[in-house]
């Protein structure tokens, strides 16, 4: 099927549709092309009838999001071996498993998923899709969308950012802590989130890569 | 923050040097707002200097002091959380303490939240120099109810531990003799974590202990340490010897054993292990007696309800203080320079230089010169200094920075920009300085063009005291309502323009902290020598360069180059583009010197400005001189924080700006039927 730019390509629109409408713009930013490069690949996907462009956006046929959902299942595989079977750090493999997910075919995906023990989640939590293209629903929604007053609890920060999830780390805010949203600033400002006893104001950016879930009482938290 | 040039940025440090024969080097670390600072000011006193990392902007100060008859050095390092890679403060706190490796270390901890101060601590033992743990701020501890047991803390880490108040000085002789003490000695054994994470690091530091150019003279556990937190840094000094190989397998090995059990890298493993142990320590050793306040009122700063309009309320508190008091104290100072200083100069420059045109031009560099680097450095420089730290050290900068950081994004900023750029309608001199606290180059870069654009209250005084006076507010609000959206033009621009974008904001929020009087004083006092020693000869030998041109008559034989772009640009008078060349000395001059100038050359009615400049002539005049070039104050200190090469960057493009707009409206409106 597509060549390893394109799969590049579904997998970013794949990404970026999970958060809103997927803009041209967008993928350009995500892939670290130039703007016109994205517009030709985007005439080719197009041509191949993988994507439609609504009003100048991007949307994913059905048969692209199969070949999306394939793709995110390898690179997901890949990333489970690096850090489970090689012993990889788990800030590290996203780019190399970019590389690898490339040359999995379907008689090694399936061979990786009997090695790893049929793994559910990649190391970052996120769900591997299964062979035949269903995804579990994953687990928690963007910081960012949360209001002033919400209890919750971290379950992953996303795996494209090293420096941010060691830092954030240190700062005490790792899978498991529980924090409660205090305030947002207004035009759609930072966030206040409020960690053990101490208070940081953390920026949308930062927000939209930590992913969070409702705090409940009887769930037993990790690192407290 | 060092008068002498030598330490500006063209002649920083690869790697930091210890200063030589100054006694025994006591480095200072400690989390964010602890009071590293206050207690490094309170222990030094004069002759700080500064060095830091080629490409970092997190300074390490140094400073000698003495105690009773032993002569020592401290040096401040960065406030940091943590001593790993990034961000760059704990970067440049890490390497400080490696390439210094100080006798001895003083951490300082915040008593109210011992807890979350300890993991750096851990950091610092484990880097190996002598440690003492200063617990500071007790007294707002003590009054939060809070009481830290030093005797049970000092027994769980091992190293000596003393209660210090910074701000009035208590407790600092004895921590800084326990220091001395220390000294030279042996490092603390370094904390030991969870069993599991203990089995992980044994193999690790046992091949660790097989080389033997360990990097920095680290124990094998510190490196072991290192290695595990995945430090792209450490790697980088390990050769490629058969014992180096052997260490990296041990890593990955380690590495992976942790993550099978626990879904984290080790990095974020260790973190979580030294503050579970953290939290352990500080159980044990503070009471809480439970004084919880009801309501929170320093939340108000930071509720967008009660937090914008006291945010508006503080920034047009600013303007009006610096625009207000600062005005008055500036005639204030001009009368008293004019009746009790300036006779005395007049005198003596007389008595060496005689009366002719020399004697002249020395006056306008060492009276008016003077005068003017004084009357913006007192009334505005100062004052404003005295504000900015009472905002700094209430904590109040950080709700600030929370609530406009979304504003101020647009130009590529930080929501703490927005402080400078506020101020810099009072004066441009002190915002330029204070654009120094934003985190990054860019920033700073992005922020000190926008405030040389700000109109100053000296430019505000010209637009008002021509365009107002003679024409209405109306064609005055025009001036500032076109200088507004050149300067939001230009902000935009530059957020576009320059490679690099705005980082993501991770900052922490401070509670409400008591500022003390002194401590604000003497910072701001230390901050306004700066600009006297650095700005004022520059202001001086500027003025002299002026001066020197007026009394020669060159400067009116400059004013027939000039004629194409005043006369046929802007459509002035000769004489205009002269009086707009000596308002770069102090940009009210432009008025004053206008008037002046102008009786001189076109005779007794031309101090109605109205008999010689048209209405179209006054407009276009305010507007040229409020958008091109700051005034040689404000150019001083660009220099000085900049360097020469964007300054004169910055101020070409204000020039080129100003004049193309001038000239716009100088032919654009006679076009409209306006005269």
């Amino acid at each position: 099927m597509a060549s390893a730019t394109l799969e590049e390509y579904l997998e970013a629109i794949y990404k970026l549709a999970e958060r809103g409408p997927v803009r041209p713009t967008q993928l350009a930013e995500a892939l670290g092309v130039s703007g016109p490069t994205v517009t030709a690949t985007l005439k080719r996907m197009k041509a191949q009838g993988l994507i439609t462009r609504p009003q100048n956006g991007v949307e994913l046929t059905t048969e692209g999001h199969a070949g999306a959902i394939d793709i995110i299942r390898r690179h997901r595989l890949a990333e489970r071996f690096l850090v489970d079977t090689l012993g990889l750090p788990w800030e590290d493999v996203h780019e190399e498993a970019c590389v690898l997910e490339h040359a999995l075919s379907m008689r090694v995906q399936a061979a990786l998923e009997r090695f790893l023990d049929n793994p559910t989640s990649c190391p970052h939590g996120h769900p591997i899709p299964s062979m035949d293209g269903t995804v579990a629903a994953p687990t928690g929604d963007a910081l960012s969308l949360h209001v002033a007053g919400d209890e919750l609890e971290i379950v992953r920060v996303e795996e494209e950012d090293e420096g941010l999830l060691s830092y954030l780390a240190s700062l005490g805010m790792y899978p498991g802590t529980a924090v409660k949203v205090c305030d947002t600033a207004p035009f759609q400002g930072p966030l206040m989130i409020q960690v053990g006893d101490a208070k940081y104001a953390l920026g949308r950016a930062v927000c939209e890569k930590v992913a969070v879930i409702p705090r409940t009482h009887q769930r037993r938290r990790r690192g407290q | 923050m060092s008068p002498q040039p030598s330490d500006d940025q063209s002649h920083a440090a690869v790697c930091l040097a210890r200063p030589a024969g100054t006694g025994p080097l006591i480095a200072l670390a400690g989390n964010p707002n602890v009071g590293k600072s206050t207690l490094f000011n309170a222990l030094t006193g004069l002759g700080v200097s500064t060095a830091h990392y080629p490409g970092t902007t997190r300074e390490v100060q140094f400073a000698q002091t003495v105690l009773d008859t032993r002569t020592f050095t401290v040096a401040d390092l960065p406030g940091s959380y943590t001593l790993g890679a990034v961000p760059e403060e704990s970067w440049v706190a890490r390497r400080a303490l490696l390439d210094l490796s100080p006798d001895a270390v003083i951490v300082v901890i915040d008593a109210s939240t011992v807890a979350r101060n300890l993991s750096l601590v851990f950091e610092v033992i484990e880097c190996g120099s002598p440690v003492v743990v200063a617990v500071n701020l007790v007294d707002e501890a003590a009054r939060a109810g809070i009481h830290v047991d030093t005797d049970a803390l000092s027994q769980s880490l091992g190293v000596p531990v003393v209660q210090t108040v910074a701000t009035q000085g208590r407790g600092l002789d004895e921590l800084v003799s326990i220091a001395l003490t220390v000294a030279g000695g042996r490092g603390a054994p370094a904390p030991r974590y969870d069993a599991d994470l203990e089995n992980a690091i044994q193999p690790v530091a046992e091949a660790a202990a097989r080389i033997s150019q360990r990097p920095y003279g680290l124990s094998p556990r510190a490196l072991a340490l290192h290695m595990l937190s995945h430090d792209e840094d450490y790697r980088a000094l390990l050769d490629d010897s058969e014992d180096a190989a052997a260490l990296l397998s041990a890593v990955e090995s380690s590495a992976a054993q942790l993550h099978r059990k626990d879904g984290w890298p080790t990095s974020v493993v260790l973190v979580h292990a030294r503050r579970s142990l953290a939290q352990t320590m500080a159980r044990s050793a503070v009471t809480w007696a439970g004084k919880r306040r009801k309501f929170d009122l320093w939340a108000l700063t930071t509720s967008p309800f009660t937090g914008v309009p006291l945010l508006l309320a503080v920034l047009a508190g600013i303007f009006g203080f610096l625009f207000i008091v600062g005005n008055l104290l500036a005639t204030a100072f001009s009368s008293f320079w004019t009746a009790d200083v300036s006779p005395w100069i007049q005198f003596a420059v007389h008595a060496l230089a005689g009366n002719g045109a020399l004697s002249r031009t020395l006056l306008w560099g060492f009276d008016a010169g003077i005068e003017a680097s004084l009357s913006i450095g007192l009334p505005y420089i100062l004052t404003f200094y005295v504000l900015l730290g009472t905002l700094e050290d209430s904590g109040y900068l950080n709700s600030v920075a929370f609530l406009a950081d979304r504003t101020m994004h647009h130009m590529g900023l930080h929501g703490r920009a927005i402080v400078p750029i506020v101020a810099a309608a009072g004066c441009n001199v002190p915002a330029v300085l204070a654009v120094r606290s934003l985190p990054d180059k860019r920033q700073r870069l992005i922020a000190s063009t926008l405030v040389a654009m700000v109109p100053c209250s000296a430019r505000t005084a010209v637009v008002m005291g021509s365009v107002g006076h003679y024409i209405g507010w109306l064609p005055a609000l025009g001036v500032f309502a076109i200088v507004f959206t050149l300067w939001a033009l230009t902000g935009v621009a530059l957020e576009h323009l320059l490679p690099g974008e705005p980082e993501g904001l991770v900052m922490e929020m401070f509670p409400f902290r008591r500022p003390s009087l002194g401590g604000i004083l003497r910072k701001a006092w230390n901050q306004f020598k700066e600009f006297l020693f650095v700005a004022t000869p520059i202001v001086i030998v500027g003025s002299l360069v002026l001066g020197g041109l007026y009394e020669s008559g060159l400067l009116w034989k400059l004013s027939a180059p000039l004629e194409p772009v005043i006369g046929g640009l802007l459509g002035l008078p000769a004489v205009a583009g002269l009086t707009l060349l000596i308002g770069t000395l102090r940009k009210e001059l432009a008025l004053q010197l206008l008037v002046t100038m102008a009786v001189v050359a076109v005779g007794t009615h031309a101090s109605d400005l109205t008999s010689f400049m048209t209405p179209v002539n006054l407009f276009v005049y305010a507007l040229v001189n409020t958008i091109a070039v700051p005034c040689v104050s404000t150019i001083a200190v660009l220099s000085r924080e900049h360097g020469v090469k964007i300054t004169t960057a910055i101020v070409a493009f204000t020039v080129v700006v100003g004049l193309g707009v001038g000239g716009l409206f100088a032919h654009l409106l006679p076009l409209l039927g306006i005269r």
